[in-house]
Order: structure tokens, then C-alpha cells, then sequence
């Protein structure tokens, strides 16, 4: 046996086994206790690294704007974005260093789980290499591979376990996903949040169904721990977003009417030159209330616009 | 130029890109290739005259003329569907044909059991099928070996079944099934009408062989995989719980369960000789034990490797082949252990011998040995993982 086996694939098969028995001889029961157990464990390094990912996407702003004034200076844009970090007392490898932390001991769990799933006979008996000396363990094994319509050692026929696999995993992007005003950012933020819950959901389907139940857990606890440190996220923000972008968007329609020079005479006809009392309370580009010339309705040309049915797709997609 | 306009689109599909790759060299790298999540196989040896059959690690059936080494027939694949595909971890075992139990020879048919879940009959001098069951479709894997006797072919499944076939036709012979709590992968044996069989629901069964009527069970403290041994009107039997027990083949009464606790399962049918029970263990001690009262004879031999493989008697020495390869003679007499040689390959297969020659079917570099039980000489070797 080697150190890694012997650190950690053996404690946690050993724990996984042991969790089953005192779970009423139920595997899948087992995976996820012992899932949570160790996002327990690994709670302090998991906030650290949501935290540590928040702060930075809190400095993207900042960021893009010196991206944007160093476009032509890489070295000045580096030196740009070092002092930044420095000066918001957070490190780049911050959300980094617990991962690789993590990552280990995931994978000690995944192993473990498809040890114990022993898919062949091969399997089985190399399972007898790992086992304490534990009489449970001894008298457990081996695990029932049947949880709810699972068998955990085969991938499931029905297709839920993806579709649960792949729903857990899109509320987690979804609930990190910050808005972004730049439409190919937010369409590119969209390939990422469908992609991953797909490419999962596909490994689901050639997978034992025992680690696909791993992963769903982990993306559930993931998901109430993301919930704890910065609430629903994107999840809720997302109508939010979508109502102030729409404002936006119709503020700036505003102003280009507004801005636009005026056609021929059947326009100009319309107009009534403002005395100059009334022209220190104008102000061209601010929301129609204000404007008392036409008793705070929206001036006549951009009712016509905005009676104007949504054709274009390039509108509909700005408008998502 | 749209290169240049979408340069960042282009950079997060490579990550994604990136992304799939770690996922799936993760999965096959930490999980599943190299795992053992391909099923090889571990079959023995039979023997009738001349002619020795084995189940080869692709899932062949080979028979050999024991004089020249030469086929007698070209080995048969017992294939009869295409593995499925996934991503290394997907149980594409569970249609690949290989061979666990060791083949049985009865009449002139060999008979062998598949991990797809059948059965076949084959000819023992032409090589030709005969029949195979069930016809349409699989059972569960096989992984213990078949017991032909009276006519019938018994064998258990994974599906937790205990089935009788007819030897000639491979027609069921019972009403239905024999079912048990969980996989049996103990190989049958049978005493006059009784059937014995140990499950992973850790009951051993004793079933009428006629009708495939439950006798009585008894429970142990773990899961059964080992083949029982039957030994003036007693079953013995090794459990996962690292004892062996000791029951009254009658009514499945216990008569004893070993006071002493090994330090894992016991996987190997035990073997008894002059009052004594010998069996090895995954601990990689023997165990020499009363066969009356169970108390140990003499301290556990230590062979310092795992033994999966079962051992076999000759004259009056106990053949047991460890993990690693090394055999090791065991006189029954004084007790007294020696390494008798070393082939130097994984060994899971159950020992086979015939006229003092011992049969050794290795797994990883596989290979069949034919050895002298007395000097330990390597009488012949024939590497199967070319043929």
C-alpha cells in the first residue's frame, strides 16, 4: 500500500463502510454523510475561497477599467493590477490555495466510494487490502449498492440522477454568476453557466451511480454554503438586473431622441421655444416628469418608438 | 479579424475545452482505469485424461493436450454481445464473457459459466457449442464456479439465484430459482441430495437438489463467498467476519465458529485431511484447526501474501499458492511448511492437481504451470496471453 493509500484511501473507505452500518446498511446514505461531513471539515477553506472569489469579482470593475486605460502597456496594466490586489489586502492565488487544498481530499473520496462500489470481482477483493481491523467493517461489507431506484455500482437508466445532477450544479453557477453590463461577457457567462451542468450531466449517464450522487450532494452543499455567504446571488438578482438594464437602455434611447437634430418643417412646426425660465428647468436626457413642455408624458417621437413592436432579434437578445 | 473581435470567447472554450480534458483524465486517472473496473478473470483448471480446460483472460476457453501442450480445438470466445462503452468507469463489465469459475467436465461436455450472465455446454472433443443458457438475453454475472452432479448443473448468480439446469438439454430443472438475500458467488457443493451454498446476505444455504426447496439456513457473522467443504456429515465454511464455522450438514446446527479471529476474510474453500481443517486466508495465514472442536492445532503459518487462491491435496500435502505467486507445500504430518517455487505472477485461480503434477493458472502475466508437488519442479509453463 502506498502513502497516499494509506493516508487517505484507506480512512475513508474504512469511515465510509462504518457510516453505512450505523446508516441501516445504506451506501448511498453513507456517500452523502460522509460528503458532508467532509464539507464540514473543509468548511474554513471553503469560505475563504467563496470570500476570496467575491472580492475579486468586486474588484472586476476596478479592473476592467485599468484593462482599459493600460490597453497598450501590458507591463504597466500588470503593475496596475498587483498594486490594486495589494491595496484591497487580497492575493490572486486566494481562492486558489484552498482549492488545491480541497482537491486531494475529494479525490480521496471519490476513489474510496468506487473501491467500495467494486464493480468486478477484481475490485472486491483488492477492497480487502484497505479494511481496519474494525469487526464492522468486517460485518458490513459488502455494501448495498441499492439506494432509492439507484443501483450506486451502475449508472442510472432513468436519466433523473443527471437531470439532478445538472440542475444542482446550474443553481451553484447561477447563484455565482455576477451580471455583467458587456453583452458578449453576458453571453459568454451564459455558455459557461449551461455547459458545465451538461458536460456533468452527460458523465452522469456513463458513471456508477454512486459517484453521480457524490457530486449532486457536494453541488447541493456548495449551493446552501454559497446561499450563506452572499444570498441567492444571481439566482434572484437575475429580474433585477434585467429591470435596471431595461431602464438603462431606455434612458439611453432617450437621449439619443433627444440628441438627434430635428427633420424637416412638419417637426420643427411642433416645437415651442421654451422661455428661458422654463429652459433652466430643462433637462435633456433625464426621464419625461420632468420635462414640463410636454405636460410629463414622453415626447411624441419616442411614444411612436416605444409603441413599436419588438421585432428585431438583436433587440430581443440585448433585452435577456 | 473575428479571431481578434472574440478573443475572449475563444479563450473560455479552450478553458472549457481545458475543463473537459482534467474531468475526464481525472475520472481515468483517480477512479476508474488501473482500478480493475475490467473484469480478467481468475478460472481454474479441469482435468479429464489428457485434456486440460481453463477459461483464458480474454474470456476464451481453452483446452490442451496435457502430453504436447497443444490445443485440441482453437480456443472459444464465449462472447455473445459487445461490451458497452462510457468513460472507464461505466460497468462495462457487466456483458464482457469473461471466466471467474473453474470449467467442469462431465460426460463429453464442458461446462462453464460467464460473467455476462450465461452458461454454455461445450463438446469436449470437438470444441462445438451444445447449448447455452438462457438463450435470449443475460443473467446476472457468474462469478462462482458450476457444480455438475446427477445429471444437473447448479451454479450461483449475482442476482442472489441459485439455479439447476439439465446437463443434456440446459433446461431449468427446478420450479423456480433458488433465492437468496444478495449475490451468491460461492461455488455449490453437494452431499447426497443436499446442496450447500454460501451467499453475501451471510447465510449458508442447504437446498434440496430435486426441487430447489430450502433444508434450513444458518447465519454467520458476514458475507460467504468461499466454496463449502463438506467433512463427515459437517459443512465448513469461511466468512468475511475472519472466522470459519463449523456446521452440522444434518439441520444447520453450529457445531463450532474458529475462537481464534484471523486478520481478514476468509476467501478460499478450507480443506480437511485426517481430522484436521487447513484454510488459507486473505491475512495470508493458514489456519490448521481441530475439525471436531475447532481449536487451533498449531499456530497460524504466516506466508506474508495474501491467499485468494484455493488449495488442493496431494498424497498428504497441502498445495497452497500465495498472491505472489510463491506455492508452498504444507506436510500434513508435522506440519511443517515449505516454498516449493515461485512463478512470480498474481495467483487468484483455485489449484488443480493430477497425478502429483500441480496446475497453476497465473492472472497477470498469464501463464499455466505445470509443477511437480513433490521437488517442486517446473515441469512445463505455457504463456496464454499471447495465444
Amino acid at each position: 500500500m502506498n502513502f497516499w493509500d494509506l493516508i487517505a484511501i484507506q480512512p475513508m473507505t474504512n469511515i465510509l463502510i462504518a457510516l453505512s452500518h450505523y446508516l441501516s446498511d445504506n451506501f448511498g446514505l453513507a456517500i452523502i454523510a460522509l460528503t458532508i461531513i467532509v464539507n464540514l471539515c473543509l468548511l474554513p477553506l471553503t469560505l475563504k475561497q467563496l470570500r476570496s472569489s467575491k472580492a475579486m469579482q468586486d474588484l472586476q470593475p476596478k479592473i476592467a477599467e485599468l484593462q482599459k486605460k493600460y490597453a497598450k502597456d501590458k507591463q504597466k496594466l500588470a503593475e496596475e493590477q498587483m498594486r490594486l490586489y495589494k491595496e484591497s489586502g487580497m492575493s490572486p492565488a486566494g481562492c486558489l490555495i484552498p482549492m488545491l487544498i480541497q482537491l486531494p481530499i475529494w479525490i480521496a473520496l471519490y476513489q474510496s466510494i468506487i473501491r467500495l462500489l467494486a464493480i468486478t470481482p477484481e475490485d472486491f477483493l483488492g477492497l480487502s487490502k484497505y479494511l481496519y481491523p474494525w469487526p464492522i467493517v468486517y460485518s458490513t461489507l459488502p455494501v448495498g449498492s441499492k439506494f432509492l431506484w439507484l443501483n450506486l455500482a451502475v449508472p442510472d437508466q432513468t436519466f433523473l440522477l443527471a437531470v439532478f445532477v445538472g440542475g444542482a450544479m446550474w443553481v451553484q453557477q447561477k447563484m455565482v454568476m455576477t451580471s455583467n453590463a458587456d453583452p458578449k461577457q453576458q453571453s459568454q457567462n451564459q455558455m459557461m453557466l449551461w455547459m458545465m451542468p451538461i458536460i456533468f450531466a452527460m458523465i452522469t449517464l456513463s458513471v456508477p451511480s454512486g459517484l453521480a450522487l457524490f457530486w449532486m450532494t457536494s453541488s447541493v452543499l456548495r449551493v446552501i454554503i454559497q446561499y450563506f455567504i452572499s444570498g441567492w446571488g444571481g439566482l434572484v438578482s437575475a429580474r433585477a438586473t434585467k429591470q435596471v438594464s431595461r431602464d438603462k437602455r431606455y434612458k439611453e434611447r432617450i437621449a439619443q431622441v433627444e440628441e438627434a437634430p430635428l427633420e424637416g418643417d412638419v417637426l420643427s412646426a411642433d416645437i415651442v421655444e421654451p422661455s428661458p425660465a422654463q429652459k433652466e428647468g430643462m433637462s435633456y436626457g433625464e426621464s419625461g416628469d420632468k420635462r414640463q413642455d410636454r405636460r410629463g408624458s414622453y415626447p411624441t417621437r419616442l411614444r411612436t418608438t416605444r409603441a413599436q413592436p419588438r421585432r428585431s432579434k438583436g433587440h430581443r437578445h440585448k433585452r435577456r | 479579424m473575428w479571431i481578434r473581435q472574440n478573443k475572449l470567447l475563444l479563450g473560455k472554450i479552450l478553458l472549457l475545452l481545458g475543463i473537459i480534458f482534467v474531468v475526464m483524465s481525472g475520472l481515468t486517472a483517480f477512479g476508474c482505469v488501473g482500478r480493475g473496473t475490467t473484469p480478467i478473470g481468475w478460472s481454474g483448471v479441469a482435468i479429464v485424461d489428457d485434456a486440460l480446460f481453463l477459461g483464458s483472460k480474454g474470456g476464451k476457453l481453452v483446452a490442451l493436450d496435457i502430453s504436447t501442450h497443444n490445443r485440441l480445438w482453437p480456443d472459444i470466445s464465449l462472447e455473445t454481445s459487445k461490451p458497452s462503452g462510457g468513460f472507464g468507469c461505466a460497468p462495462s463489465s457487466a456483458t464482457a464473457a469473461v471466466i471467474y469459475g473453474t470449467p467442469v467436465v462431465a460426460g463429453d461436455l464442458v461446462y462453464v459459466g460467464s460473467y455476462d450472465g450465461k452458461v454454455h455446454a461445450i463438446s469436449s472433443s470437438t470444441g462445438v457449442k451444445r447449448w447455452v443458457h438462457p438463450l435470449e438475453g443475460n443473467l446476472k454475472p457468474i462469478v462462482g464456479g458450476l457444480l455438475v452432479s446427477q445429471g444437473k448443473v447448479y451454479f450461483g448468480c449475482s442476482d442472489g439465484k441459485v439455479y439447476a439446469l439439465h446437463a443434456d438439454t440446459g433446461d431449468p430443472e427446478w420450479e423456480s430459482p433458488f433465492q437468496t438475500g444478495d449475490k451468491v458467488w460461492s461455488t455449490p457443493a453437494i452431499d447426497d441430495d443436499t446442496l450447500f451454498v454460501g451467499s453475501f446476505d451471510k447465510k449458508l444455504y442447504a437446498i434440496d437438489a430435486k426441487d430447489g426447496r430450502k433444508r434450513w439456513e444458518f447465519e454467520a457473522e458476514g458475507a460467504i463467498a468461499s466454496t463449502p467443504f463438506i467433512y463427515n456429515n459437517t459443512v465448513y465454511i469461511g466468512s468475511f467476519d475472519k472466522h470459519l464455522y463449523a456446521v452440522n450438514a444434518t439441520d444447520g446446527s453450529l457445531k463450532w465458529r474458529s475462537r481464534v479471529e484471523a486478520g481478514n476474510w476468509f476467501w478460499t474453500s478450507p480443506i480437511a485431511y485426517n481430522d484436521v481443517i487447513y484454510a488459507g486466508c486473505v491475512d495470508g495465514k493458514v489456519y490448521i484447526l481441530d475439525a471436531e472442536s475447532g481449536h487451533e492445532v498449531v499456530s497460524a503459518i504466516d506466508l506474508e501474501s495474501p491467499i485468494y487462491s484455493s488449495p488442493v491435496l496431494v498424497d498428504n500435502s497441502i498445495i497452497i499458492a500465495s498472491e505472489e505467486g510463491k506455492i508452498h507445500s504444507l506436510n500434513t504430518d508435522s506440519n511443517q511448511i515449505r516454498q516449493l517455487a515461485s512463478v512470480e505472477a498474481d495467483t487468484y485461480a483455485p489449484l488443480m492437481a493430477s497425478d502429483g503434477v500441480v496446475y497453476i493458472h497465473t492472472q497477470n502475466k498469464e501463464g499455466l504451470y505445470a509443477l511437480n508437488a513433490q521437488t517442486g519442479v517446473i515441469l512445463w509453463n505455457l504463456s496464454l496471453s499471447s495465444e
